[in-house]
C-alpha cells in the first residue's frame, strides 16, 4: 500500500519536474539577448563568400539583370505559352538524366557510395521505363530521389573554399571553385566536348540551348521575386548563393 | 473491497495521470505543425483567389491578419535588422516594418497570382533545440518544386511562432540581415526609408 502511494508521489514529482524544465524552454520575447540566441542556428545562415571583384561583379550583375528582364523574361513568357508544362518537365527530366555521369563522379569523389548506387539505379530505371529519361519514373513510381551533387560540392566537401565570388555574363553567380567544377563537369558531360557523343557541333549547340532555355522559366520567376523584394538585389543574390552552396555541401 | 486496494487504485490513477501529463509536454510537435498547415492553407486561399477587384492594400491586410497567428513579424524584422535596429527611432522602426512587409508581399503576391493552386507537402518537424523546431515542406508551383522550411520558437506568452523562413535552405532573415548590414555601413535610416518607398512605387508600375 505504502509503496503504491510512494510510487504515485514519485511520479507526480517527476511530472512536475518535467514540466518545470519544459516551462524554462520558452524564449522570452522581451529579452533581446534571447532573441539574438535564435540567430546562430546553423553554419549555413552565416555562410560567407569573399568578393574582391565586387566592382566588376556589380557591373556584370547589372548587365545580366538587363538581359534577364529585357530578353530572357519576354522570351520565357512566350516559351511557357508555346510549350505546355508537362512537356517542359519532360525535357527537363531528359537533360537531367543525361547529366548522370557528372552526378555519379561527384558522389564518388565524395565517397558517397550509397548515393552513387541510387543515382545509377535512377539512371537505369529512367532510361528504360522512363522512356529515355523523359519521365522521372524513379521518383514517381519508386520514390527514389537523390540529392543533387556536382563537382563544386565535391571540392567543397574536400574543404576547398569558394576562393571568391564571380558573376558570369548571361549565367549568373558562381565562385572560382564552382566555376572550375563546371569545367570538370563539362569534361564528363555526354553532350559537351570533349566526351561528347554528338559529332555535329551545331546539333551539340542546339541541344545545349534547349536545355538552357527549358530551365529558364523556373529560374526567371524566382529571380524576379528575389530581386523585387530585395533592398540590394546584388547582396541578396550573393548571400543566397553562399547559403545555398553551403547547405548543399553540408548535405 | 479493503482500504489498501482503494488506495492502490487511486495511487495508480494519480501516477497514470502524472505520467500522461508529463508526456503531453514532450509531444511530437504535431500541434504547431497543424496550426501552421491550416494557416498556410488559408494564405493560399487568399493568394489564389485572384480577385482583381481587391486592391493590394486590402489583400495585404487579409494576409497579414492570417499570418499574424503563427508568424511573429516584430521578431522577424528585428532579427533581420540585427544590431542596426537600434539605429532607428520608434517612428522609423514602425515605418520600416510596414514598408518591408509591403515590399516582400508585393513580390510574392505577383508570383503566386497565376497558374494552378500550389500543392504543399509537409514533413515531420525537426527538433533544433528544446524551444526551437523546423517544419520542412515542399511546394509544387507551376511544375517546379520548392523546398520551404519554417523555423518556429516556443515564445513565452505567444506559443510556437515562426521566426524565420528558409527557401531552398536559404534563411530569409540572414539574407536580409546581410543587405541591411551593407546598407548601414555607408547609409542611414532616412536613406533606407527613401529607398524602400522608391522600390514600392517602381514595382507598382
Amino acid at each position: 500500500m505504502k509503496r503504491s502511494i510512494q510510487f504515485a508521489l514519485f511520479s507526480l514529482a517527476w511530472a512536475l519536474i518535467q514540466n518545470a524544465s519544459l516551462a524554462q524552454d520558452f524564449i522570452d520575447v522581451d529579452d533581446l539577448m534571447e532573441i539574438d540566441e535564435l540567430l546562430d542556428d546553423d553554419i549555413t545562415s552565416n555562410a560567407e563568400i569573399a568578393d574582391p571583384l565586387e566592382g566588376l561583379n556589380r557591373s556584370i550583375f547589372g548587365f545580366n539583370n538587363y538581359v534577364y528582364n529585357n530578353v530572357f523574361s519576354p522570351f520565357t513568357k512566350a516559351y511557357v505559352k508555346a510549350v505546355p508544362q508537362p512537356a517542359r518537365k519532360g525535357v527537363d527530366n531528359f537533360f537531367d538524366n543525361l547529366e548522370y555521369p557528372v552526378r555519379l563522379a561527384s558522389n564518388v569523389l565524395q565517397f558517397k557510395f550509397q548515393r552513387a548506387t541510387d543515382e545509377t539505379a535512377r539512371f537505369l530505371v529512367n532510361s528504360t521505363a522512363g522512356v529515355a529519361g523523359f519521365m522521372d519514373v524513379a521518383k514517381t513510381d519508386f520514390n527514389l530521389e537523390v540529392p543533387e551533387e556536382d563537382i563544386g560540392q565535391a571540392f567543397g566537401a574536400w574543404g576547398i573554399d569558394h576562393g571568391f565570388y564571380v558573376i558570369i555574363p548571361f549565367i549568373g553567380p558562381s565562385s572560382l571553385r564552382d566555376f572550375v567544377g563546371r569545367f570538370g563537369a563539362n569534361v564528363i558531360d555526354p553532350i559537351s566536348e570533349p566526351s561528347s557523343h554528338i559529332d555535329d557541333s551545331q546539333d551539340r549547340f542546339a541541344l545545349q540551348a534547349v536545355d538552357t532555355v527549358n530551365d529558364l522559366p523556373e529560374i526567371i520567376d524566382l529571380y524576379e521575386s528575389i530581386t523585387e523584394s530585395a533592398i540590394d538585389p546584388y547582396t541578396a543574390v550573393r548571400d543566397g548563393y553562399a547559403q545555398f552552396r553551403a547547405r548543399q555541401v553540408s548535405e | 473491497m479493503n482500504n489498501s486496494r482503494i488506495r492502490a487504485t487511486i495511487a495508480l490513477l494519480v501516477a497514470g495521470f502524472a505520467f500522461g501529463f508529463s508526456s503531453l509536454g514532450a509531444a511530437s510537435h504535431d500541434e504547431p505543425k497543424q496550426a501552421l498547415e491550416s494557416t498556410i492553407e488559408e494564405l493560399i486561399d487568399v493568394l489564389h483567389a485572384n480577385e482583381e477587384t481587391l486592391s493590394f492594400e486590402a489583400k495585404r491586410d487579409q494576409i497579414v491578419a492570417i499570418l499574424n497567428k503563427d508568424f511573429s513579424f516584430d521578431i522577424i524584422i528585428q532579427r533581420a535588422l540585427g544590431r542596426n535596429w537600434n539605429k532607428l527611432d520608434d517612428a522609423q522602426k514602425e515605418q520600416v516594418t510596414l514598408l518591408i512587409t509591403d515590399l516582400v508581399l508585393k513580390a510574392y503576391i505577383k508570383e503566386l497570382k497565376d497558374g494552378p493552386r500550389p500543392k504543399v507537402r509537409y514533413s515531420k518537424p525537426k527538433t533544433l533545440s528544446s524551444s526551437k523546431i523546423e517544419i520542412p515542406s515542399k511546394v509544387e508551383l507551376n511544375g517546379t518544386e520548392v523546398n520551404l522550411s519554417y523555423r518556429l520558437a516556443n515564445l513565452k506568452d505567444r506559443g510556437w511562432q515562426v521566426y524565420d523562413v528558409l527557401v531552398e535552405g536559404v534563411s530569409m532573415v540572414s539574407n536580409y540581415r546581410k543587405q541591411f548590414d551593407e546598407h548601414f555601413q555607408k547609409k542611414t535610416a532616412v536613406d533606407l526609408i527613401e529607398l524602400l518607398k522608391e522600390k514600392l512605387t517602381d514595382s507598382k508600375s
